[in-house]
């Protein structure tokens, strides 16, 4: 048995890419780009578009959109600042409120998407018109802050390295241990020959993200935004490759007349998939909200929604389903976000970054078709 | 009532009496009654529309209990199963007519789909995997279970739904049209499968068109004709005569009408040379290597080969839609033409009919539409559509091939199967096709449907069309063709004439015996 098969450097085409970028920018820019402190900041650049481009996923697997993401995190933002702000609510309560606000979004988009059988891109696309009115009426326009500290400090926050980097090696060995155990399951069943080489092929990936997080750590610790990222992908992850809703989200974006026949309920499925959007609405606009420090009504969130599905597209999510996977979604805002970052290093104007952006975006998109075309083929 | 003691009677494990269900606007089951015995192997027969999906979908809980009349048992209980998994859970299994699987996912996960195993709310990996192999195994398909579903063929996309069927517990498998995908011996694989089945009690329902295979395993034969059991027969070779007529309303067609035609030599309309077609990655033997073929104006003629001879790759690599490396020189009406493309055959004057419809029409588009779409140009005026020229030609073609349509601003997707492909042959005509590519066109169509597009072939033919007809049932091209071909592994194996052609000549030269 090979430690990596030949698919697993097929896959990995993106993170060649994104390391190329990478590369190249530490040349353009003398050496800045590829310190701890220079990615520590880029992760947290990225966060709040990894947030949303991790239910992006969810959804685009099932054939659905989502274009309101933007103005629904912007009005969630309205409710937790408001709350904090101006009504002196306690921040764990006005989250809570916000979390609910988000869902509640969420199942009102869902009831007309499977109730009413409107398409997700026009339920999204006027969701992404009134959320953001909504938001607007309700502020007058005006900004909503400060946010009191214990809140702000949810975006700007570090953990400390010490416990950070405990935290990393707690969360490898729990993954290896279950590894472990599905391996030897996966023995008694006859179904894997061998453990070890089964689990080392499975962990290796992880050991070598978490080795790069313990490095970024080291220095001053790490973000918890980051880490709240990184605890919603490996939800979603587990949701989508884990449990029998995750394969029949695949399934339904795959082939959804199979589904149905197979007695999978579809607008069930598709309706939770629309709460724990909403879900991430709540997630993404506290986060949002937080680390600007203030609600504004007008601008938060402002094109969120198409950085999100550039990203999961990047990432190899398929726009007509069935094929998606949210740490791809992860590696393409990584990649979105490493020009903007590195551009602005170089001091590019925003108007050429913008440009650069726009070619990426059709270029990734177009040589993972030429390498999936190849696949097919051969 | 007592049962003599000698004469056990197997008890109805399922009885449907006075059954009706509407669609909008169609009465799709009329008081439909039928019952199955543990154990038997009940064939239904009818022709497209007959209603057999419709009875097979309600059983397997498809369409829910409340949304048709009358009642149900199984198991001398009533059946009230109102979703998939609820009539699944009481041993009811349906396998769809069109493989219908998620290409995307791998073999384990679409043979638990919508039934996952779990541990402890979580999917079970390894225990889906190997109850995955397990029925795989026992069903006697030799596949990875890991393997992506995209990667299989057809047949094989089959045997997994059926394998997947029966992995959990089933008293009454339903299968619709199991064979059409499938080559001889993996249907006499299926059909053993079916008896070991049989043995332990459980219930078959299969739809069939192949009318040889109903009389070689079914107990029990119902006919179907208008959404009612128009006859129910024993499943043996004498009630064949009765079956047919039961299933064509009395009006069967005796002996063909085509009379001798005239040997004089036609000119040639179609001819290839030394055609060579490779797969896309180029490496392997070639799927048709050196096939030569003529055929004349007002000619049928018949290509045959067991699955994967190579024929519907010859036609589409004629056609110019094959994807992979092609050699060989094609001819015109004696002019060499160069055809790479499928444009280049369409201005050559050559018509492609595929296997699946579903791909050929544009289904929510009406029957007008779809007549006139490769022949937009003629029907544009002043770069406008010219909207009663295109109705005009569209109502021309409906009427010369009899195309049953309530009218041309019918959607294609309403219509049953044999309209379907008429419609397609009529896209042709229009846009003045005078050789036409067949690659099963009658694939999934009933016997009775399937006499009237053998007609047209002919009339076709007596037009002075050319016709290349490539069928997996040598039947099929015993009754239309004037000659045929028959490929075994992409190499000719020989011809036959009109003379000698019969079912057993076709098969004993494709399979080299």
């Amino acid at each position: 048995m090979k430690l990596f098969s030949k698919n697993a450097f097929r896959d990995s085409t993106l993170l060649l890419v994104v390391a190329a970028i990478w590369i190249f920018f530490q040349f353009m820019t003398e050496g800045t780009f590829l310190t701890q402190r220079n990615l520590v900041l880029l992760a947290l650049q990225t966060s709040i578009v990894s947030l949303a481009a991790i239910s992006a996923v969810m959804l685009i697997v099932t054939r659905n959109f989502d274009l309101s993401v933007g103005s629904a995190v912007a009005l969630v933002g309205v409710v937790v600042a408001n709350l904090t702000v101006k009504h002196d609510v306690h921040p764990a309560v006005a989250v809570a409120a916000a979390l609910a606000t988000g869902v509640a979004m969420g199942a009102w988009q869902g009831v007309w998407v499977t109730r009413m059988g409107v398409s997700s891109f026009i339920v999204t696309l006027a969701g992404m018109l009134y959320f953001r009115g909504m938001s607007m009426i309700v502020t007058d326009g005006s900004t909503i802050a400060p946010l009191p500290d214990s809140l702000a400090d949810l975006a700007t926050g570090f953990m400390a390295p010490a416990p950070a980097i405990t935290l990393l090696v707690l969360g490898l060995v729990t993954l290896a241990a279950f590894q472990v155990m599905g391996a030897r399951r996966g023995r008694e069943l006859g179904v894997i020959n061998q453990v070890g080489p089964a689990v080392a092929r499975a962990l290796a990936p992880f050991v070598v993200g978490a080795a790069a997080m313990a490095w970024l750590a080291s220095r001053q610790g790490i973000p918890y935004l980051v880490l709240l990222v990184a605890v919603a992908a490996i939800l979603a992850e587990i949701v989508m490759r884990r449990t029998p809703f995750g394969v029949q989200l695949y399934a339904i974006g795959g082939n959804p007349e199979a589904a149905r026949l197979s007695g999978i309920r579809l607008n069930r499925v598709v309706f939770i998939n629309f709460l724990i959007a909403g879900l991430a609405y709540g997630v993404t606009g506290v986060a949002l909200t937080a680390r600007v420090g203030g609600a504004v009504a007008g601008s938060a969130g402002l094109f969120l929604e198409l950085d999100a599905i550039s990203a999961a597209i990047i990432g190899g999510t398929s726009l007509t389903g069935g094929r998606g996977r949210v740490f791809g979604a992860l590696v393409g805002a990584l990649l979105m976000g490493s020009l903007n970052n590195g551009m602005s290093l170089m001091n590019v104007p925003t108007f050429y970054q913008e440009t650069a952006r726009g070619v990426v975006l059709l270029l990734a998109v177009a040589a993972d078709q030429l390498r999936r075309k190849r696949r097919n083929t051969s | 009532m007592k049962a003599s003691p000698l004469h056990v009677t197997p008890a109805p494990l399922l009885t449907a009496t006075g059954i009706v269900k509407r669609f909008p606007g169609v009465l799709a089951l009329d008081r439909m009654d039928l019952a199955i015995d543990e154990g038997e192997i009940v064939a239904l027969l009818g022709q497209n529309g007959a209603g057999k999906s419709t009875i097979m979908q309600i059983l397997a809980g498809v369409h829910p209990h409340g949304s048709y009349e009358g009642q149900i048992a199984l198991g001398g209980k009533p059946f009230t199963a109102t979703t998939v998994r609820q009539a699944r859970a009481q041993g009811i299994a349906l396998v769809a007519q069109e493989v219908n699987v998620v290409a995307e996912l791998s073999v384990a996960e679409n043979m638990f789909l919508g039934d996952e195993p779990t541990r402890f709310g979580f999917l079970d990996e390894p225990a889906r995997v190997a109850r995955a192999r397990t029925a795989l195994a026992g069903f006697g398909v030799d596949v990875d279970a890991r393997a992506s579903m995209a990667s299989l063929d057809l047949a094989t996309q089959q045997l997994v739904s059926i394998a997947a069927a029966l992995a959990k517990d089933v008293r009454l498998l339903i299968l619709d049209e199991p064979t059409a995908a499938l080559t001889d011996k993996e249907a006499q694989l299926l059909f053993e499968r079916m008896r070991a089945l049989k043995a332990r009690g459980v219930s078959c329902i299969f739809v069939s068109h192949r009318l040889a295979e109903v009389f070689a395993i079914a107990d029990r034969i119902v006919v179907m004709r208008d959404g009612r059991v128009s006859g129910v027969y024993a499943g043996h070779p004498e009630s064949r005569d009765e079956v047919v007529r039961a299933m064509l309303g009395g009006a069967i067609a005796e002996g063909d009408a085509r009379g001798a035609r005239s040997a004089t030599a036609a000119p040639i309309a179609l001819e290839v040379r030394e055609l060579v077609v490779r797969d896309a990655d180029g490496a392997r033997r070639p799927l048709v290597s050196g096939l030569d073929l003529s055929i004349a104006k007002g000619e049928i003629l018949g290509l045959f080969g067991l699955l994967g001879a190579g024929c519907g790759e010859a036609a589409l690599a004629i056609f110019g839609a094959w994807d992979g490396p092609v050699t060989g020189r094609v001819l015109v009406n004696g002019q060499e033409a160069r055809i790479t493309r499928p444009s280049d055959a369409v201005g050559r004057g050559i018509g492609l009919i595929a296997q699946d419809r579903r791909q050929a029409l544009v289904h929510e588009h009406t029957v007008a539409e779809n007549i006139v779409m490769a022949t937009l140009p003629s029907v544009t005026r002043r770069g406008f559509l010219d909207v009663a020229a295109m109705r005009r030609l569209a109502a021309d073609y409906v009427k010369r091939l009899a195309i049953k349509v309530p009218t041309i601003d019918t959607q294609v997707g309403t219509l049953s199967g044999g309209n379907q492909q008429k419609v397609q042959v009529a896209r042709w005509l229009a846009s003045g096709a005078k050789i036409l590519l067949l690659v099963d066109p009658t694939r999934g169509i009933d016997v009775g449907t399937r006499h009237e597009i053998n007609a047209l072939w002919r009339q076709l033919a007596a037009e002075g069309h050319a016709l290349l007809l490539i069928s997996s049932e040598a039947e099929e091209l015993v009754d239309v063709c004037d000659r045929a071909l028959v490929l075994r592994n992409g190499v000719l194996a020989g011809e036959v004439g009109r003379a000698e052609l019969t079912e057993e000549r076709l098969l004993r030269m494709a399979a080299g015996v």
